[in-house]
Order: C-alpha cells, then structure tokens, then sequence
C-alpha cells in the first residue's frame, strides 16, 4: 500500500470527478451525493448496489455511468430462468472450424448492470461472485479475464419479493457500497419533468472520460495518504461491529479493506491527498451496512443495520488531538 | 443561563455532593484546631450562593476581567459577613474589630491557628466551587468526575479523623447522603446525553421513573445502613490496620536490610553520647545586643518570609503536577468520554503517575522537553489550545465529533468566528491527517486569527444551540 506518506498530486481525479458529476448530473437531478457515492465505487473498482423501490432512476443512473465512462456497457435482466452460462458466456462446437469456441456473455463488459439481482436464482447470483472479487470467469475448463475497469451495478427492488431470492452473504460482502437514491423533491421532480419533457437527456449523453484513464486515476488513488491514526479508526469502527450485541455477524475484514479503499478515493474526489475522519464516517454506512446481519430480536426493536452502524459512530472516538 | 428542571436537579446533586465532601473535611479542621467551635452548615451555604451569582454574572456577560472581580469583591464581602456571624455576633456592627480580624489571623499564622482561618479557607474553597460549577456543563463524565473525587476527599477525611480519634458528627449520614445525590446525579446525568433506558424507552415515564430510582437507592442506601453496625466498620479497620502494619513492618525489614549492608564506625550506632553545655568563652557578651531591637526583628520577619517562601515554592512545585490534574479533572471535561468507574479510577492513577514522572525526568534531562515540544506541531498545538478554551466555556469536543463536526458546533455559539475557526481548524486537519504543516506565514495569520477567536465569548450553553449540535 502506498500510503506511507508520498505526496501524491490528485487534481486530475478532482477533474475527472467533477465532468462525471456534471455529466451523470445532466440525466439524473439532485442526488449529488448518491452520485459522489457511484464516482467512489468508480475509482475503488468496487461493485455497486442500488436498493430502490421502482421508478427512482436506479436504471438510469447505471446507465449514465456507464455512457459517461465511455467503455462498454452490458445490462442483464435477471429473471428466474436465467442461466449462469447466460451471463458467462458458453463454448459451442462451431462446425465450420470444427473447434470449440467461446461465445462471450453480458458479463463481459466494463460496466454490467444487473438489473434486479435478486429475481435470479442462487445458481445464477452465484456465477457473478468469481467475476466480481477476481475479475475473471471460469467456463467449462477455461478461465476468461474480463475487461478492466470492471464494475457491477446491480439492482434491487426491496418491496414485492414474492418469488425472488435474496442475495447470500457472500455476494452481498463483494458489493463496495449499497446506496439509496430516495424519491426526489419537489423542485428536483419539476425539473424531472421538464427536461424528459422533449427527450431522453441520456440520448445525449456523451463520455467525458476514457477506460484507460481511469485505470490511471485508480491507481492514483491507492496513492492517497492514510495516517496510522484514521487507519486505527477504521479498524476500531469494524472490529465494533462484530462485538455489538445487536448483530450477529459482523463486517469481515473484507469490508475493512473496503471502507479504507473506498475513504481514500473519496478523498480523492474531494481533492484531498490524504483521508480525514470525514471520510470514513461518511462511508460507513453505505459501505458496512449491508454486510451485517441483524439478530432478529434487534430487528423487532426496530434496530436497523443503518442504525448499528450510527451507534457504533457515536461510540467510537474519532483521532484527534488529546488535550489531557 | 437557560436551565431545565433536569439540568436545576442536576446541578443541586453536584452541589449537594461538594457540599458533602466539604462539610466533612471543614468539621475535621473545625474540630481539631478550634475545637468545633464555629458552624459548618454557614460556611457550606457560601457553595449554592456563590454558584447563583457566578451563573447571575454569566447571564450579564459581562467582560472576564470584571467578572472576576465582582466574584472576588462578593467572596471578600461573604468572608466578612460569615466572621461576623460566626464569631463577632455579640459585637456591635460599628465595632471594626470583625473587618480586622481575618488580616490579623493571617498576620499571627505562625503563631496561633485562629478560626477566622477556618471560615476563610471553608468560604474560598466553597465560593471556587460555586464558579467552577457556573462555568461547567455537568455531562455524565463530570459527573463521574465529581463522584470519584468526592469518594477520594472522603475516605482520606474519615481516615484522618479516625487517625485523630475526632468524632465527626452524623458520619454515615453524610456518606450515605453522598452516595444518594452521586449516584442520583450520574443517572440523570447519563438520562440527559439520551444513552439511558430512562431517556429512550420509558421517556414519557421519565419523573416517576426517577423516582422510584431515587427510592431504591434510598432503601438501599437504609438496607446498607443497618447492616453498617459500628461494631462490623471497627472490625473492618482494624483488619485494615493489622495488613497496614504488616506491611510497614515488612517495609521496615527491607531498609533496615539496606542499611546493614553498608559498612559503620562502631561508635556510630547506638544513642548520640551526651554533649556537655558550652561555656561561656564570651563571657556573658551576646552578640545580638549588637543592634537594636527593631532591626533584628526586622530581619527575623525577613528570614520567616524566605524561608516560607522557600517552602511553598517547593510545595508549589511538588504538588503542581496533582494541581494540574485536579484541575483538568474539573475544568477540562475536554474530550467528555466517559469510561468505567473501574477503569477511571486505574486511568487516572496511572496518569497522575505518568505526569509526575514525565515532569521529574523534565526536569532532570532539559533536553527532553525541547524533544517533545518538537513532536507537536504549533498547529497542533493550537488547535489543542482552542479545544481547552472551547472545554473552558462550556462547549468540549465530544469523542464522536470529528474537527469539521466540531467546527458546526463551535460556529453555532460563535458565529462571528466562523472564518478564523475554519481556517485553523482546515490547516489542523492538513497537519494531523495530512502531514503538511502551515507555512510560517499562514501559522502568523492563523495565531491572529486565535487571538481573535480568544477574545470573543461563546454564547452560555443552553441558550441557542442548534438542535443538530451535539451539545444541544
């Protein structure tokens, strides 16, 4: 890890972030912050899961993202007859040639959306998880490198979940954020309405950053510098969650890779060269939330993941300096 | 000061706990110098009355300077009517024998120990109190704080009066009253930071819940009391005393071990021979008729004052550590986390070690001290400054709080502030988090900046906090 006190020069991710911001802004209104939130599983290469009930732009947002990337973009629909060789791709005898030859899937592609994840049986969420932590694929015998970046957008619909399947643990903990875009406000749904008035502003859409730029800039943030002190926060705010009474599996240290990579490229973003107690406080919940499972005798005191993770916050001393 | 009823109970149980600790320690003073000749209850109402009119100075706001010296000019004014209550009450008014009668205790310390003393050490211990407690924001920890410090000054009070057989008046009262307004205090106090059953739950239920509190510890506290018979606390001392001479004993054997190893004239040990009284080579001359009488005894006031001043200078400077602590213990409160009793009790003792020590290695080695002060930054230091001011003034930095969260507060009760504490607390977090120290420059117009900051008053707690600040 290179944060061991290089100064490293983050404008251009600032720039880079902010034409993503203005660009996936122009289609999706309001939630900056959601936005700043995608930018971070962005320059992380983590996997994003959007948790929405339908119609609030999950599909959009994962559309922009895509189109401003500028790289290729692939959607699944997940449904409950779908196949893992469906998403992976297949050898098939090809006649002519009188060879097995790969036909590639969806998968791959620089950005997947997986578009309601959870309607796919397990056999076929099970076939992302090789995909999403090695960035590879296993067909028959043959492992397939999959294109870099890499991202996985995947989608949920928390209400009507007659007939799904909810994701296991361990897809779960190879999602970097979980984020929630809300409905809109007043004044942000008129302008909904006003610019979908003519067209489709995503139909206008136009990249604004290249693939290979920003396996560059991905590399730039691994760069930004973590004090031992806020890399001891991080530890402290992880290590709570698997001693709190209220849960019944904590964050693996998978997560706490997570929160620290994801806290360096958001302060990136922010311009920062080095990550501040902000940073890590910000992310907490999107990035631990999902990966902790409630006991049940929490979830009936109306405790929440969410709610966890805002206590363990309160509970945990933020590094600064000691005036005693 | 904008109070609730929560924060009044709150207070008087903080009170009520001072005023318990004090009375303990001004009847041993009282009962062993003047033989208890004066009231403590009157000397103990200086408490309440002082912390009334330090929270009646606050509301007016007015500069610190003058604040302080209405406080002393009120102080002075309480000592004096107290002296005369207490020991001119048969004299008239006119007679300005009472207004004299501190100095000239003062004056005659050396001699005799007067009870004007007394009421002058009882008042200005109590009136310190009522302003401390006027300028501090009572949280859980303080009230931990309080209790563990109160515990501390009893338990040496009892120990030294058994030490000189002194029958302190209505000793398990108090102790069992200490313990009903401490720990009724503690609960409240942790209610109000909303990390109690009492302040989630049942909070429609709060009074009647604390209550019935109240009355458990009570009955508690009763159930204690008979089971405490004088003959189980006289069993308990003495088995304290048997290990505490066991162990002297053993103390005793170990350097009476030390000193056998080193070598010895034989005439050294044993009783000094008797020394036959000089004579009079002089014969009958004595040199101090040599000048006159007020001269000499000039120089003898003279000596007295060195050598006094000598010895409180080397008190000052042994006890300036335990000063130190005592007073971050009460007025710091700055980082307000809370810990276990337990574990308070062991951190503060330990630490109160570790600054004795640091300060003695100091002390010795010169060039430790420039090594830490390099450690810090000035920045950091700085910003540390400001965190002990803002703690001073009621608005401590909760553990939880990062510099930015911290900043929202401090900008909430001192708007006016807002660019120079963004400013400093911006180039602190470069230099903590990011290690890039300000440029000389920046550090000249970040201590302007502070020194700005220093001279503005913070709005009282309570008054106009943003609901969203943590210390709303």
């Amino acid at each position: 890890m290179a944060s061991t006190g290089e100064r490293v020069d983050v404008t251009a991710i600032g720039t880079a972030a902010e034409k993503l911001l203005t660009n996936i802004g122009n289609v999706i209104v309001g939630k900056r912050d959601a936005i700043k939130l995608v930018l971070v599983a962005l320059f992380t290469e983590g996997h994003l899961f959007i948790e929405d009930v339908p119609g609030i732009g999950k599909t959009m947002l994962a559309k922009a993202t895509a189109v401003s990337l500028g790289g290729e973009f692939k959607r699944i629909q997940f449904t409950p007859d779908l196949l893992p060789s469906d998403v992976t791709g297949i050898y098939y005898f090809n006649q002519k040639s009188a060879e097995f030859e790969f036909r590639p899937g969806p998968i791959m592609a620089n950005i997947v959306l997986a578009d309601e994840i959870n309607r796919a049986t397990p056999r076929t969420q099970s076939c992302l998880l090789e995909a999403m932590q090695e960035h590879q694929v296993t067909v028959d015998i043959k492992t397939v490198p999959l294109p870099r970046p890499f991202m996985v957008i995947a989608t949920q619909n928390p209400v009507e979940l007659e007939g799904t399947f909810p994701l296991p643990e361990a897809q779960l903990d190879r999602f970097l954020l979980k984020l929630k875009l809300g409905y809109p406000g007043n004044s942000e749904e008129g302008l909904i309405l006003q610019r979908f008035q003519q067209e489709n502003p995503l139909d206008r859409l136009k990249a604004v950053i290249e693939p290979a730029e920003l396996l560059e800039l991905q590399k730039v943030c691994r760069k930004v510098y973590v004090s031992d002190s806020v890399r001891d926060y991080v530890v402290a705010i992880t290590q709570a969650t698997r001693t709190h009474p209220g849960v019944k599996l904590g964050a693996s240290p998978r997560a706490s890779l997570s929160l620290y990579l994801a806290a360096q490229s958001l302060a990136a973003i922010e311009g920062r060269n080095y990550v501040i107690p902000d940073d890590v406080k910000t992310l907490a919940i999107p990035v631990l939330a999902h990966r902790l499972i409630v006991k049940s005798e929490s979830s009936l005191r109306g405790q929440s993941a969410e709610s966890i993770i805002g206590e363990i916050l309160t509970n945990t001393p933020v590094p600064v300096e000691e005036t005693k | 000061m904008k109070f609730t009823w929560r924060q009044g109970i709150l207070y008087a149980t903080v009170i009520a706990m001072e005023g318990s600790w004090l009375n303990v320690v001004l009847e041993l003073i009282n009962e062993k110098a003047v033989g208890g000749l004066l009231s403590t209850a009157g000397i103990l109402l200086l408490l309440p009355i002082s912390f009334l009119f330090n929270s009646w100075l606050y509301w007016l706001r007015w500069h610190r300077f003058f604040r302080g010296l209405a406080n002393i000019f009120a102080w002075v004014i309480a000592l004096l009517l107290m002296v005369k209550l207490q020991l001119f009450s048969g004299s008239p008014w006119a007679d300005s024998s009472w207004l004299l009668a501190v100095p000239k205790a003062i004056a005659n310390l050396l001699y005799a120990f007067a009870p004007e003393l007394i009421i002058l050490l009882g008042s200005g211990v109590g009136w310190w109190l009522g302003w401390r407690l006027a300028h501090t924001r009572i949280t859980f920890s303080a009230a931990i704080g309080e209790f563990q410090f109160g515990l501390v000054i009893l338990l040496i009070a009892f120990a030294t009066a058994r030490g000189f057989e002194i029958q302190i008046a209505n000793a398990t009262t108090i102790a069992l009253f200490y313990f009903l307004v401490a720990l009724s205090g503690i609960s409240i106090a942790h209610a109000e930071e909303g990390k109690s059953w009492l302040a989630s739950l049942q909070s429609g239920h709060w009074l009647g819940l604390l209550l019935i509190s109240l009355s458990i510890i009570a009955l508690l506290g009763m159930v204690i009391g008979s089971l405490l018979t004088p003959e189980f606390i006289k069993l308990i001392v003495n088995a304290l005393n048997i290990a505490w001479q066991a162990v002297l004993s053993l103390i005793m054997k170990v350097i009476m071990f030390f000193a056998n190893l080193f070598p010895m004239e034989p005439g050294q040990i044993g009783p000094p021979e008797e020394v036959p009284p000089p004579q009079d080579e002089l014969g009958g001359f004595k040199p101090h008729e040599l000048m006159p009488e007020w001269l000499r005894r000039s120089l003898r006031l003279g000596w007295t004052i060195m050598v006094l001043g000598i010895l409180i200078i080397a008190l000052w400077r042994m006890f300036q550590p335990l000063f130190r602590w005592l007073f971050r213990r009460f007025s710091g409160q700055t980082d307000a986390e809370f810990e276990s009793m337990q574990g308070a009790f062991k951190a503060d003792i330990l630490s109160f070690f570790k600054r004795i020590i640091y300060r003695l290695l100091r002390l010795k080695l010169p060039f430790r001290q420039k090594a830490a002060s390099a450690e810090m930054s000035p920045i950091r230091q700085m910003y540390r400054d400001l965190l002990q001011w803002a703690a001073a003034q009621g608005y401590p930095r909760l553990a939880f709080q990062t510099p930015y969260e911290y900043l929202n507060s401090l900008e909430a009760v001192l708007p006016e502030s807002g660019k120079p504490l963004h400013e400093i607390t911006r180039h602190y977090v470069r230099a903590r988090y990011g290690l890039t120290s300000p440029t000389d420059a920046e550090l000249h117009e970040l201590k302007r900046d502070w020194h700005e900051v220093k001279k503005r008053k913070m709005k009282p707690p309570g008054t106009s906090r943003d609901k969203e600040t943590p210390h709303g």
